[in-house]
């Protein structure tokens, strides 16, 4: 479903590309891509939407150049940014984007239900607080039959019983996901996901989440490394079995990098 | 796929264009109507002149308004349409027809508003009966008026956003309004020539509504005669802008290019 090769992004003004040479396939998958604010990670979902153009490299979404893609109502996200298509109430802009989608309002106006957001549906989306906000999103990525589901942060400003029934409603999902998060501790939920790190722009992976415990990095360039960060404190490696630090006892990958750097 | 039904919902209970482009207009309305009027002479022909000029100025600086809100909703979706465009069945044909249909109703609503606060203010003042002679002319007008500013704004808006950012978008908001309070002002005290009127689309709006409403062509000076101008090449004057323009926001809305809000920040 989505095919990203070498993909850079450079932003005007700027020298340091945001993205550097991003490999990526998702097919019948769901993916965690665990990385520090900053590490790129929203970039990298807001190219796949063709909100950012690449500066080099491609990426296809059901085989198709995302540059040319039109009407293809498969691919769903949760950035807020891309809902704002009128100032309605929620409830409008659920009917609204059902019929974009070619779903049905009753399936998304039920999650809300059922994650107590009724009081929602009234409101305009500036009227949400912060986490209403990013429940509402995380909700218009699920409804409406999607194939590829692209979800920045979907936790953040979530509360821990939120949290849980998000986690169960995207286990249960029948879509491709790509799952972004800044916070380790969240991926003992997605224990059958491919799992990917993110660091200055560069994705390693895929790993598997359920080999998180094996999982090291490693001062310098590493023989037979399952992955190599070329970063700007230096060279590391990811190994298997053995290395300088384990991933999973990093409360973030930049924290784990520092300790090593 | 039909959008204009929440395009005009968004529209209608948007609180700025009501106090601005409505009470803030009516506003104008009775400065007009009592205030400013203290030497009109009391000939019914120099009030139906005096109400009507009023009248049609502020139309067309109530469908300024108008493009400014719209203006500013293509800064706050740009992300949006760059997404549906791509992500959804929506096509921008069919945004661009939603929006037409939706800013012609708006167009004909701020104009009835405006047309019985017109007719209420200036025939209290003047203690007479002051009703247009052509409503239908007028709401055809309106209508047209509507998408004329839509497609003007869209076009400036689109522009700023694919090619200089949503800073300058917030400001291209304005140049319709701009245009129309000194082009509409100033044909009430200026003698245009005869090409400028018929080139210049807000003052072909301006003399279709003036001539709707009093029933009387407007006229310019031709030396020392005054020159009655005709509805047809008025006419045709808005109806080729408006065309252009609408095909110009087509092909604009085809390159949308998503702008963040943050970058709306001025200071």
């Amino acid at each position: 479903m989505l095919d990203i090769r070498g993909l850079t992004v450079t932003f005007p003004g700027t020298t340091t590309p945001a993205l550097r040479g991003i490999d990526l396939r998702l097919e019948g998958a769901k993916m965690v891509v665990v990385g520090a604010n900053g590490s790129g990670k929203t970039t990298l979902i807001r190219s796949i939407l063709g909100l950012v153009a690449p500066s080099s490299g491609s990426i296809a979404v059901g085989g198709t150049d995302v540059r040319t893609i039109r009407g293809e109502p498969g691919l769903s996200t949760n950035l807020a940014e891309v809902y704002r298509l009128m100032s309605l109430p929620v409830r409008d802009l659920v009917r609204l984007f059902a019929r974009l989608k070619g779903g049905d309002p009753a399936e998304m106006e039920g999650h809300l239900r059922s994650f107590e957001l009724d009081p929602a549906l009234g409101k305009r989306l500036y009227e949400l607080s912060t986490g209403q906000q990013k429940l509402v999103g995380d909700l218009f990525a699920v409804s409406f039959g999607p194939r590829l589901v692209l979800l920045d942060e979907p936790f953040d400003n979530v509360d821990f019983g939120r949290r849980r029934r998000l986690v169960g409603l995207l286990r249960a999902l029948p879509a491709d996901v790509l799952l972004n998060t800044h916070e380790l501790e969240l991926l003992g939920s997605f224990a059958d996901w491919q799992l990917g790190l993110m660091f200055e722009g560069q994705l390693l992976g895929p790993f598997s989440v359920a080999e998180l415990d094996r999982l090291y990095l490693t001062r310098g360039e590493v023989r037979g490394a399952l992955a190599v960060l070329r970063s700007s404190v230096g060279t590391f490696s990811v190994t298997r079995d053995a290395g300088d630090r384990p991933v999973k006892s990093a409360t973030s990958l930049n924290a784990l990098v520092e300790s090593l750097a | 796929m039909n959008l204009a039904r929440w395009y005009m919902k968004a529209m209608l209970t948007n609180g700025s264009l009501w106090f601005w482009a409505v009470a803030f207009m009516a506003m104008w309305l009775g400065i007009g109507a009592f205030l400013e009027s203290l030497g009109v002479a009391s000939t019914r022909s120099a009030v139906v002149a005096y109400t009507t000029s009023w009248y049609a100025v502020i139309v067309l600086i109530a469908l300024s308004l108008l493009a400014a809100v719209i203006a500013g909703s293509y800064a706050y979706g740009s992300s949006a349409l760059a997404y549906a465009f791509r992500y959804s069945r929506l096509t921008p044909a069919g945004y661009l027809a939603s929006i037409v249909g939706g800013s012609a109703l708006l167009g004909l609503v701020l104009n009835v508003v405006l047309l019985g606060a017109t007719a209420g203010m200036f025939g209290l003042r003047f203690a007479t009966t002051i009703l247009p002679a052509d409503p239908a002319a007028l709401l055809g007008v309106s209508l047209l008026g509507g998408v004329f500013f839509m497609a003007l704004s869209s076009t400036l808006a689109l522009l700023a956003i694919n090619h200089l950012g949503l800073r300058s978008a917030d400001f291209v908001g304005y140049v319709p309004l701009v245009l129309s309070f000194v082009l509409g002002n100033a044909q009430v005290y200026v003698a245009f020539p005869r090409w400028f009127v018929y080139g210049s689309p807000f003052n072909d709006l301006t003399s279709l509504l003036y001539q709707g409403y009093s029933g009387n062509p407007p006229t310019v000076e031709l030396g020392t005669a005054a020159v009655s101008l005709g509805w047809v090449p008025l006419l045709l004057g808005i109806l080729v802008w408006t065309a252009a323009l609408v095909g110009c926001t087509l092909v604009l809305l085809r390159r949308i290019r998503a702008r963040q809000l943050e970058e709306r920040r001025q200071i």
